[in-house]
């Protein structure tokens, strides 16, 4: 006789099984949104639904998710349900459950027998191992549902019928903090909602490979959506805090002048966006000095950081032989991007300010945020050429091509995607960069005029031949604006308070930087396109 | 000719060397010596060739005829694969590779300090053996040469001066790509990326792109090892026809394709020695060395 084991070919999962454990995979996903909504306090832990207070019904919730999975566990291993489960749940399962039941011991065992270690280490690693041989000596179908069905079990009682409520706090004598229970209890039972749903998503799939892979995938889309929840949820924050302040006085009823030809056409009006933030005479103060001010930043970065990071990721790439100097510039360069902004922003006001304008300027700014951008470019260029096939350089040297042209014509263009990611990235960090503003750029907090950087350009015929007095002028860009108006006391005009205007210039902000991506997208597609259509 | 392999005399030839197997035997000065009317395009010389301390080519030597195919065939690692990139100077690209002895072309030195490497590979060009079209459009890969060189130019600059190119540059994209049999394929999606091509197709237009550099020696590296039976026979043809016009010396892996394309054939074995180089037919019916029957029937690899 084979000791291969074989099941059926099809997973067999019979129609009661599933539809229990997809009944509990749906309570789990309800206790795991509500307990969310707990923590965030968008529903009261008083509330009473049902005739029943929220954090009990929570509890009970567990209780059923506990009684539902061991159901079909123990379905499972008498028969009653098909499925293919393996001989075991497994080390890794086993050494989870025995922490998780060690804890649950050393609870118990604090509670029953007090604080002494004597008293709760004991009972702890007596569970700990109790937990460890009950996912791990039965079947899979037992060993992965019942020992979740005893954790879920004790703490839904806890919740819904023992001491574990809003008003109860958790004060460890290790500690001098206070856990306060209307927050601890909704965090108890996300814990307890996911490890019910990975159990019952294992049921579901009928245990055994498949099954252990719908649990894996349950945990790991649990955790994406998490994320993208997290960035949602801040997102719409600053939307549904700022929008009101953007669109203040906006609306189609505008008009524009075209200078030549005399006509008034309709257009629209946007004063949040198109208004100078002081002055006398501005009735909705608006943020367009600090997005000009913004954009000319990141402009000039740009306009500095790339050509100096591409030529020099282009020199290391393909002319630096000795590969120690490699290595070193690269350690520097990393190191560089790890740099905190404020230190940049120190060398600028010490090194470069009373060298260049000797004061807070658009130029400086400039280039203290393009010493920023700097070393992100030269690593992404660099990765971005040397994953460009040496094949292509062989081939241009092959047709007696120089190895400058092959790198203009062949390896540049071939890594322009990865570099225009790298400064996608870059420019992300910079437009929304404040520390070194505040030492090198910034200047008045409610400027009432917008930089004119193209219509200050003066040429003379003695050196310096060209001169700007904007670009070596303070000016405002939308970070410092929402970091000068915050810290300031009163906003002076009657129409926002200062946390309005703050709110409409962090969402104003947000807008320039996701425009700047869009611009960046394009780009990069631009480019991927031509090399590969 | 002059040859340096004197210790290898036929006395020693006897003597089993216990260092190269039961079948080693010593490498005979006739037996690499193949006369041919006219003069050597190429004309190789003592070379040796060392990457590190591992010597991948012991004392070449070997004339290769104009307007002619050459067959470098062998076992994986003996040394042939180098032995083409010493003829146009790519192993200059590697750093550890160090290259002794003389290759001419036309009588002129190769490896002289002053030989314009540009030049060098105007004049032989190669082919390699995956297909490496550059991510860029069919018309600008086969032009790219060219218009590196300053033969043609469509820029703007050019334009504005009224010294356009592109007609004569649509002339030789034609051109060769007709040489290379590729142009029925392609004629009608010119401005298409070069990387939407089939294997076979893409292969066809890297011989295309090195064509356009117009040169006199077509080097080519196991051009149809990765490629289908039909494009490998397509670029069996491709070969036959290109030897009217060029010089070409071809890397194979394949004895029948040796056999079927080649007029001459060198066999290399392992430990980087020419062992027999003589016409193509003679090498496959009658070889004079054990080693190289033995080879070439299948006995050893």
């Amino acid at each position: 006789m084979s000791n291969v084991r074989r099941s059926e070919l099809s997973t067999a999962t019979s129609a009661t099984g599933e539809l229990v454990a997809t009944a509990v995979l749906g309570a789990a996903f309800l206790a795991f949104v509500a307990s969310w909504l707990l923590i965030f306090q968008w529903v009261d832990e008083t509330a009473v639904y049902v005739g029943i207070r929220v954090l009990d019904l929570l509890g009970g919730v567990l209780v059923v998710l506990g009684v539902g999975v061991a159901g079909v566990g123990v379905g499972s291993r008498l028969g009653y349900v098909d499925t293919t489960p393996s001989a075991t749940a497994g080390a890794t399962v086993g050494v989870v459950f025995g922490l998780l039941w060690a804890v649950l011991g050393g609870v118990l065992g604090t509670l029953v027998l007090g604080n002494a270690v004597l008293a709760w280490l004991p009972v702890a690693v007596v569970f700990g191992g109790l937990g460890l041989l009950a996912s791990v000596l039965p079947r899979e179908d037992v060993g992965s549902t019942v020992p979740v069905a005893v954790v879920l079990g004790l703490l839904g009682a806890a919740i819904g019928v023992g001491g574990l409520d809003a008003g109860w706090t958790w004060a460890p004598a290790w500690s001098s903090a206070v856990f306060p229970g209307s927050e601890l209890v909704p965090l108890l039972v996300v814990f307890g909602s996911l490890l019910g749903a990975w159990s019952a998503a294992k049921a579901r799939a009928g245990f055994g490979a498949t099954g252990r892979q719908a649990g894996a995938f349950y945990l790991v889309r649990t955790m994406v959506f998490g994320m993208l929840g997290v960035l949602a949820l801040l997102v719409g924050f600053i939307v549904v805090n700022g929008v009101d302040t953007m669109l203040t006085g906006a609306g189609l009823g505008g008009h524009l002048a075209v200078p030549v030809v005399g006509v008034t056409l309709p257009w629209v009006e946007f004063p949040f966006l198109l208004n100078d933030t002081g002055g006398l005479f501005v009735e909705i103060p608006g943020v367009l000095p600090a997005v000009v001010g913004t954009l000319w930043l990141v402009f000039g970065a740009v306009l500095f950081a790339v050509p100096l990071g591409v030529g020099t990721a282009v020199f290391l790439t393909e002319y630096a032989e000795r590969e120690r100097v490699t290595q070193i510039v690269e350690v520097a360069t990393n190191g560089l991007w790890s740099t905190p902004s404020i230190v940049f922003g120190l060398f600028g006001l010490a090194f470069l300010v009373p060298r260049i304008s000797g004061g807070n300027s658009i130029f400086v700014g400039q280039l203290v945020l393009g010493f920023m951008l700097l070393p992100l470019v030269l690593i992404t260029s660099r990765e971005a050429i040397l994953a460009v096939p040496d094949d292509h350089r062989g081939a241009s040297a092959a047709l007696g091509v120089t190895k400058w042209e092959t790198i203009r014509s062949v390896v540049v263009p071939a890594a322009m995607p990865g570099t225009i990611t790298g400064v996608i990235l870059g420019v992300g960090r910079i437009a929304g960069e404040t520390a070194p503003l505040l030492l090198v750029f910034g200047g008045a907090p409610y400027p009432n005029s917008t930089p004119d950087v193209i219509g200050a350009f003066e040429f003379s015929a003695q050196p310096p031949f060209v001169t700007n007095d904007v670009l070596l002028s303070p000016a405002s860009a939308l970070p410092y604006q929402l970091y000068s108006t915050i810290t300031a006391g009163v906003f002076p005009k009657d129409v926002f308070t200062n946390a309005e205007f703050g709110w409409g210039t962090a969402l104003v902000l947000l807008l320039v930087v996701v425009g700047l991506y869009a611009v960046g997208v394009a780009s990069r597609l631009y480019f991927r396109r031509r090399l590969h259509q | 000719m002059s040859n340096t392999q004197t210790n290898h005399g036929p006395t020693q030839h006897a003597q089993p060397s216990t260092t190269s197997g039961e079948t080693a035997e010593d490498v005979r000065e006739e037996w690499t010596e193949y006369g041919f009317e006219g003069d050597a395009k190429l004309s190789v010389e003592d070379l040796n060739v060392h990457y590190g301390d591992d010597h991948a080519l012991r004392d070449i030597a070997i004339d290769v005829p104009e307007e002619s195919v050459t067959a470098l065939i062998g076992p994986s690692g003996c040394g042939k694969s180098t032995f083409l990139r010493c003829l146009n100077r790519m192993n200059d690209r590697i750093d550890s590779a160090r290259v002794e002895g003389s290759v001419e072309l036309d009588g002129q030195e190769l490896y002289d300090s002053d030989v314009n490497l540009v030049e060098l590979r105007k004049r032989v060009g190669m082919v390699f053996q995956a297909p490496n079209p550059f991510p860029k459009s069919i018309r600008d890969n086969i032009a790219y040469g060219p218009r590196k060189h300053g033969d043609m130019d469509t820029g703007l600059v050019a334009r504005l001066l009224g010294r356009d190119d592109s007609d004569a540059e649509a002339e030789l994209v034609e051109r060769s790509l007709r040489q290379a049999a590729l142009w029925a394929e392609v004629s009608d999606r010119l401005g298409d990326n070069a990387l939407g091509l089939s294997g076979g197709q893409q292969q066809r237009l890297c011989i295309a792109r090195c064509l356009a550099v117009d040169p006199e020696v077509i080097l080519m590296d196991e051009p149809a090892s990765a490629l289908d039976p039909i494009a490998t026979a397509k670029i069996e043809d491709l070969i036959e026809e290109l030897a009217e016009e060029y010089t070409v010396v071809i890397v194979t892996h394949n004895m029948q394709q040796a056999a079927r394309i080649s007029d001459q054939t060198a066999v290399f074995l392992t430990g980087g020695e020419l062992v027999e180089y003589g016409e193509t037919d003679q090498i496959f019916e009658h070889p004079q060395s054990q080693r190289v029957e033995d080879y070439i029937t299948g006995k050893f690899g």
